[in-house]
C-alpha cells in the first residue's frame, strides 16, 4: 500500500480557472499582464529558473485530458498507488502577489476548478486546499467556505511567505483550519514576488544550489511554528511540510532545543521542548530524499528524531526530481510507516484503510 | 564526483568496447534513415532500447537510467558545457550527450559513460549498418 503525498495535478493552459474565477477579478485574469504568454497563471515569477524545466521529460501533455491519462500510466496504476493526495502546480504561486484579493481569488477558483475536474476522476485522489497567506482573512474564510470537503486532507500554501508562518499574522489560518480539523501543509514553492528573502543570506546565483538550499525557509518555519505556540494554541494541529528535504530536521532541533534550555523565558507559553512539539505536529515527506554515499548515514542521523513516524511518502510526480517508490531503499522496518501509516495518522479524513 | 573525474569522462574516446561479442545480432528497426542528432525508441525482447545518430554514427542505450530507473532515452540530446575555468563556458559535443528524462544525469551516448561520475554507465549495445537496415546486438 503507497499513499503518495505530493502529486501534481497540472493544466495546459491556466484559462481552465476562468469559469470559477470570481466575477470581480475575472477582468484581471483575462486582460491583465501575466507573466508569460495568455494560459500563464499570474504571479510573480522566482528569478532562479530551471535551466532544463523542473518537469520530467518524459511526460509530455499535449491536451488537458492527457494529465490525468498520463499520470495513470507513469503513477497510479504503474506504482498501485493507493492513494494520491493532490497538491496542484502553479496555483501555488498565488503566494508572491501583492494584491491579496486578487491572490485570494485565484486560490478560490483553483480549489473550485480541483473540486469539480479533479477529485471525481478517481476515487485515488485526495486534494489539497489551496490559500493565499498573504490575506490570512481570505484564507480563513475559504477554509470555512471548502474546508468540510469530504475529499480535502488539508490546507495548502507556498513555504516562500512573506513572514515565518508561526507570526500571529497568520493565526486566522491557523485557527481556521483547526476549526474545521484539517492539518496545514507548506509546499516548496513561492520563491519571488513579495516573499522576497527565500534564501538566508542574499540571493543564490545558479538553480542547483538554490534548489539545496530552499529547505531553509522550512527551518524558519519549523522554528516560529513552535516558538510562537502554534501547537499549544491548537493542540490537534499538524504541520506538513512539503518537497523541503529532510536530513536538516535533527540538527535544527538540537539546536532549537540547546537554546530553549537556556533561553525559555522568552517563550514562557511553551511546555516542552522544542523537538517534542515536532515530534508530535511537525511531518515531512520524503522527496527529494536526500542521498549520501552511504545510505545508512540518512536513517541514523534520522532515528534520532524519530524519523520511522514523522516520515510520509511523496513522489513529486511529474517532477525532475521524482522520487520512484521502488527506488528509494527505505529501510524495511520503517517502510510501511512512511509508504502508509503515518499519513493515515496524520490526514484523518483519509479512509482509514484496513490491512 | 570530482571535478577531476568530469573531465576524463569528458576527453574519454567513444572507444570503449562495443563489440557484438556474444551477443545475438537482431533485426532492430527499419532502415538507417535517422539524421544526426535524432533517436528512434524500439522494443527487442522487452527491453527498450533507443537508437542514436550521432553525427553519423549509430549507437544503442537501454532505456533505463543507472541513476533511478528513469526513462533515460526520452531525455533531450544536446552538447553540454567542458570542463573549464571559472565562470568560462565552452559548449561542446552538440549531439552527443543524452541527458536522462527524470533527474537529468548526462550521458555520452557512445559509450554509456555518465558524466559526472564515470564509474556509473547506461547499457550499451553495438548498432550495425547493413543494406542500409539498422541491427542492433542484444
Amino acid at each position: 500500500m503507497i499513499i503518495d503525498c505530493d502529486v501534481h495535478n497540472d493544466w495546459s493552459s491556466a484559462d481552465v480557472l476562468l469559469p470559477y474565477m470570481d466575477p470581480n477579478f475575472r477582468d484581471y485574469f483575462q486582460r491583465g499582464e501575466k507573466p508569460g504568454p495568455q494560459g500563464a497563471l499570474p504571479h510573480a515569477h522566482r528569478p532562479w529558473l530551471h535551466p532544463e524545466d523542473f518537469r520530467r521529460h518524459d511526460i509530455k501533455p499535449e491536451s488537458d485530458d492527457d494529465h490525468y491519462k498520463l499520470m495513470r500510466q507513469h503513477l497510479l496504476d504503474k506504482y498501485d498507488i493507493t492513494i494520491a493526495i493532490l497538491t496542484g502546480e502553479e496555483a501555488l504561486e498565488c503566494s508572491t502577489l501583492a494584491n491579496p484579493h486578487y491572490a485570494s481569488a485565484i486560490a478560490r477558483a483553483f480549489n473550485d476548478w480541483l473540486i469539480h475536474e479533479w477529485l471525481p476522476r478517481d476515487p485515488r485522489f485526495k486534494g489539497s486546499l489551496l490559500v493565499a497567506p498573504q490575506d490570512p482573512q481570505g484564507a480563513a474564510a475559504e477554509i470555512r467556505r471548502l474546508g468540510d470537503h469530504k475529499d480535502i486532507v488539508q490546507v495548502l500554501m507556498s513555504h516562500g511567505s512573506y513572514r515565518p508562518y508561526g507570526d500571529p499574522f497568520y493565526h486566522p489560518i491557523w485557527e481556521a483550519a483547526a476549526e474545521v480539523g484539517l492539518p496545514i501543509a507548506i509546499h516548496l514553492g513561492g520563491q519571488g514576488g513579495i516573499n522576497y528573502q527565500p534564501i538566508g543570506g542574499g540571493p543564490t546565483t545558479f538553480y542547483w544550489t538554490t534548489h539545496a538550499l530552499l529547505c531553509q525557509p522550512a527551518m524558519s518555519h519549523v522554528a516560529s511554528t513552535i516558538a510562537h505556540g502554534v501547537f499549544e494554541k491548537w493542540p490537534k494541529m499538524k504541520f506538513i511540510i512539503i518537497e523541503c528535504g529532510i536530513a536538516w530536521l535533527p540538527a535544527i532541533l538540537w539546536r532549537l532545543d540547546a537554546n530553549y534550555k537556556a533561553l525559555r523565558k522568552e517563550t514562557p507559553w511553551l511546555k516542552r521542548l522544542p523537538s517534542e512539539y515536532a515530534r508530535d505536529h511537525i511531518r515531512l515527506t520524503t522527496q527529494p530524499l536526500e542521498q549520501p554515499a552511504r545510505k545508512e548515514d540518512l536513517w541514523h542521523v534520522l532515528e534520532a528524531i524519530d524519523g520511522r513516524h514523522v516520515l510520509m511518502y511523496a513522489s513529486d510526480y511529474p517532477h525532475w526530481d521524482f522520487d520512484d517508490p521502488t527506488q528509494i531503499r527505505l529501510p524495511r522496518e520503517w517502510q510501511e510507516d512512511i509508504f502508509y501509516k503515518n499519513a493515515l495518522q496524520t490526514y484523518d479524513r483519509l479512509p482509514k484503510l484496513a490491512e | 564526483m570530482g571535478n577531476s573525474d568530469g573531465r576524463k569522462a569528458m576527453t574519454r574516446a567513444a572507444s570503449a568496447s562495443r563489440k557484438p561479442g556474444r551477443r545475438r545480432k537482431q533485426y532492430a528497426c527499419g532502415p538507417a534513415n535517422l539524421q544526426p542528432g535524432e533517436r528512434r525508441l524500439i522494443e527487442v525482447d522487452g527491453k527498450q532500447v533507443g537508437i542514436f545518430n550521432v553525427n553519423g554514427e549509430y549507437y544503442a542505450l537501454h532505456n533505463r537510467c543507472p541513476h533511478m530507473g528513469g526513462n533515460l532515452c526520452a531525455g533531450p540530446v544536446s552538447g553540454t558545457t567542458l570542463p573549464a575555468g571559472p565562470y568560462q563556458f565552452v559548449y561542446a559535443r552538440d549531439n552527443e550527450i543524452l541527458r536522462c528524462a527524470w533527474h537529468g544525469w548526462e550521458f555520452e551516448i557512445a559509450t554509456g559513460i555518465c558524466l559526472v561520475d564515470p564509474s556509473i554507465r547506461a547499457r550499451t549495445y553495438a548498432v550495425e549498418v547493413e543494406n542500409g537496415n539498422l541491427y542492433l546486438y542484444i
